[in-house]
């Protein structure tokens, strides 16, 4: 039995480093800010991290294959406000839902098929995406904006919906990703692509879902947040709101240069970041010091990786 | 040149951790003549220009010797001082720079205004540019952006940068191998004008014909030890080769040629951009199949070209199934092959992964479901660990990472992988590279079990040792075609080396 406790936590360091922190965190929390442990404070803390989460298990699959996708929150903002125009020019809420997560996954389609098959530079393609995300966002909902939604949309994407879908829909992600042989070949092509094409793993193919997938993700946290503000608006995906996502992959290991990480992880990653940001929040520290703090905690997150490697390829030599 | 040039070496060896890259290397080489170094790969050559350019140390016990006085060679740095320079097989320039900073760009410090100026003083630079460039008897224009001249010119500044750096000893590392038929005449030139000038020159090249063009005499290599050392006029091309190659064993391992069986791949015509050209094979169930050519024979491109894996732009493949033979695409034919690459690292290996998962590789959807693809992990642990035991790789578990491996448990796991598989036909890139002999007699004999069963294989290898006693049947390419087929009967290195020099020879009328 310890000999499988040994292995367990060899192979999932990461998570324990993670749980750690984020127990120290809820710990030092409950004792120093009033009323964080209050089920309304929690419920509310979880409810913040799905959007985030769920866009950074989508871009955990991009990382993985060792590509990079910042489009995340223009696409959100953008399959939302196409949904919202949808939902409110016909009146029917469930297929303006697919609409939502039609619009993402073709915004995540253009984004694969220009990196798998046209060969374009990943920050490239998803950096032009996110602008124009955005601008089709901003044209569509106009400068009065969309109107509210009948409140049925935001009843039954409540908090508790939301909690839900923040553990199953990570849930089967991490699964595709570990369990799958689909998400074997994501590990394969991020760890090296070449031994892939020649194992006979269809690169281009395999991309170009992680893309869309990733793009889906984007919408589904599009549909979250709609829910939140019983509208849409451009304003809704902040382009700097990557920076999160982004921070929550890497801090939660995984690669940016591809082949290593678990969704899993990742939205533990999410956890510490929107954790971060409602501490700082709720303790009335500036905006600004909160963007510094989260730059260098993934430069520190990214620093503690590459000093494992270091060591681990230290020993092994 | 002030004072007379020399460079003598003296029982130089290497030892690496249970090889002896080379022993008791000793020659001397003096002005006005172009020594030319030949062997086949791993007879040494490369170790002993990494000796003499300073990125190895030779063992206790030999000597290097520079007009007369013994010289230690630590570091590039101390080889440049020497005057020792590379001209390298590939070309290294800065592309969007110009000319004239591309020569010079080792010593930008050398050229400042003044001793502590950030200002280059470009005047100087370029007479002292112009200077070299006139002795190689070039019209390049110094302002010139490097990218917009030939792969020829681009040579040419590699020449120019050795000479400004005070090279007295040029060592010329294949140099053509990237140059058009005008390029390598004029490349020629340039290199017997060097040498009336008073350069030691050194020309390594697996073009024998060059070597006949160029050189006035010749060291060969052979496993470490120098086999040969003749002048040019003395020995013929036959004699050359027999040097390369020495006394083989003759017999093989394999002793019952097996009678031709059903065909199971046809190539017919195979083309690709460069290589290969023209070419056709048959290939017999269980046959063991050679492929045989020098280095740059356009051998791995065959395979490339062949498997899609780069551009086939002509040629028909036809798949033999049941007694059947059946014209069929490159992407079904994947399906039925196994490739097990020349680069390891570049794509043979997932180097982060563990084992069993670059193991199961090959075949993934033999472990997953049907209809959502989720792995059996248990299944692919078990199957992981019974061809670990099969092909004798030593490691603790399935479980380790393959970086920790060495050479040749790191080539068992991609002959693992392809087992796994187990597919009709396994094409095989220098199955042996870099692996020590031990590994070596066991993988080939794990080809001569597979191929018992049935199992196909074409094994390119630049051992000719290796491919006799190896193969059923050896084609030879040479400049991307084929240019004779050797039936096991025949074997033997002269039928083998008769067909590149003969193919050399009429190309070279």
């Amino acid at each position: 039995m310890s000999d499988k406790l040994r292995q367990f936590a060899h192979n999932n360091k990461q998570l324990l480093g993670m749980t750690a922190a984020i127990a120290i965190m809820f710990v030092t929390l409950s004792f120093t800010v009033k009323d964080f442990m209050s089920y309304q404070n929690i419920t509310n803390l979880l409810s913040q991290v799905a959007p985030i989460a769920i866009m950074a298990s989508g871009v955990t699959f991009v990382l993985v294959t060792g590509g990079m996708d910042i489009s995340s929150p223009s696409v959100m903002a953008a399959s939302a406000v196409v949904g919202v125009y949808y939902m409110t020019a016909t009146g029917n809420l469930a297929i303006g839902t697919l609409v939502v997560l039609a619009v993402a996954a073709a915004l995540g389609l253009i984004n694969g098929f220009a990196i798998a098959k046209l060969k374009m530079v990943p920050l490239v393609v998803t950096l032009s995406m996110m602008t124009v995300a955005t601008g089709l966002a901003t044209v569509l909902s106009g400068s009065v904006g969309l109107p509210i939604l009948p409140p049925e949309y935001s009843g039954f994407f409540n908090k508790y919906t939301v909690i839900g879908m923040l553990i199953v829909i990570p849930g089967i992600l991490d699964y595709i990703l570990k369990g799958t042989s689909f998400g074997r070949e994501i590990y394969y092509i991020g760890n090296n692509q070449n031994t892939a094409r020649i194992s006979g793993v269809n690169n281009d193919k395999v991309v170009i879902i992680t893309y869309v997938i990733c793009g889906i993700c984007a919408g589904i946290a599009g549909i979250i947040n709609t829910a939140s503000i019983s509208t849409a608006r451009a304003s809704m995906g902040p382009q700097s709101q990557i920076l999160d996502i982004i921070s929550a992959a890497v801090i939660g290991g995984v690669s940016v240069n591809g082949g290593k990480g678990r969704v899993r992880d990742a939205c533990l990653g999410a956890l510490l970041i929107v954790g971060i940001n409602n501490v700082m929040n709720m303790l009335g520290v500036s905006d600004y010091y909160t963007t510094l703090i989260k730059g260098s905690i993934i430069i520190f997150a990214m620093g503690i990786a590459s000093f494992r490697a270091y060591i681990s390829a230290k020993k092994g030599a | 040149m002030e004072e007379k040039l020399s460079l003598e070496l003296k029982n130089i060896s290497k030892s690496f951790p249970g090889v002896k890259a080379l022993s008791d290397v000793s020659f001397s080489a003096i002005p006005g003549k172009v020594c030319g170094i030949v062997g086949v790969n791993g007879a040494g050559k490369s170790t002993m220009m990494n000796i003499l350019g300073g990125l190895l140390q030779p063992d206790e016990g030999g000597k290097i010797l520079i007009n007369g006085k013994e010289v230690k060679i630590e570091s590039p740095k101390a080889a440049t001082d020497l005057g020792i320079a590379f001209i390298q097989q590939e070309v290294q320039v800065f592309d969007t720079m110009v000319v004239y900073e591309n020569v010079l760009a080792a010593d930008f410090d050398k050229w400042r205004k003044s001793k502590n100026s950030l200002v280059l003083d470009r005047r100087a630079m370029k007479k002292e540019v112009q200077r070299h460039l006139d002795a190689l008897g070039s019209h390049i224009d110094l302002d010139a952006p490097v990218y917009s001249l030939t792969v020829g010119e681009k040579q040419l500044l590699q020449i120019a940068r050795a000479l400004s750096q005070g090279g007295r000893i040029l060592l010329f590392d294949e140099p053509t191998s990237s140059l058009s038929d005008n390029e390598i005449a004029r490349l020629f030139e340039i290199i017997n004008t060097l040498k009336e000038q008073g350069y030691i020159i050194f020309y390594i090249s697996h073009f024998l014909d060059e070597i006949f063009t160029l050189c006035d005499n010749v060291i060969v290599l052979r496993d470490g030890q120098k086999t040969g050392d003749a002048d040019i006029s003395d020995i013929d091309k036959e004699k050359l080769v027999s040097m390369m190659l020495g006394h083989m064993i003759e017999g093989n391992a394999r002793s019952d040629v097996r009678k031709q069986s059903d065909v199971v791949l046809r190539a017919e015509h195979i083309s690709g951009v460069k290589f290969p050209k023209d070419v056709s094979f048959d290939l017999h169930k269980g046959e063991i199949l050679g492929v045989w050519g020098l280095l740059g024979s356009g051998r791995s491109e065959l395979f490339n070209a062949l498997l899609g894996i780069d551009e086939m732009t002509d040629g028909r493949l036809y798949y033999g199934e049941n007694g059947k033979l059946d014209e069929i695409t490159q992407k079904d034919l994947y399906r039925h092959i196994g490739y097990l690459t020349e680069g390891r690292h570049f794509d043979g290996l997932f180097l982060n992964m563990t084992i069993g998962n670059n193991i199961t590789s090959s075949d993934l959807g033999r472990f997953s479901s049907r209809l959502l693809g989720i792995l059996n992990t248990k299944k692919e642990a078990e199957e992981s660990r019974s061809l670990m035991k099969q092909v004798n790789v030593k490691a603790v578990d399935e479980n380790m990472i393959v970086s920790k491996l060495s050479g040749g448990n790191q080539q068992k796991v991609i002959i693992a992988k392809w087992f796994l598989k187990d597919p009709d036909i396994l094409f095989m890139d220098e199955p042996t590279k870099g692996v020590d002999i031990g590994a070596k007699a066991e993988i080939q004999n794990l080809i001569f079990e597979k191929s018992e069963k049935g199992m196909s294989f074409v094994i390119i290898s630049s051992e000719l040792e290796e491919i006799m006693s190896l193969c059923d049947r050896i084609i030879v390419i040479c400049e991307g075609r084929l240019v004779g087929e050797v039936s096991k009967s025949d074997f033997s290195k002269d039928s083998l080396m008769k067909g590149i020099v003969s193919q050399e020879e009429n190309h070279a009328d």
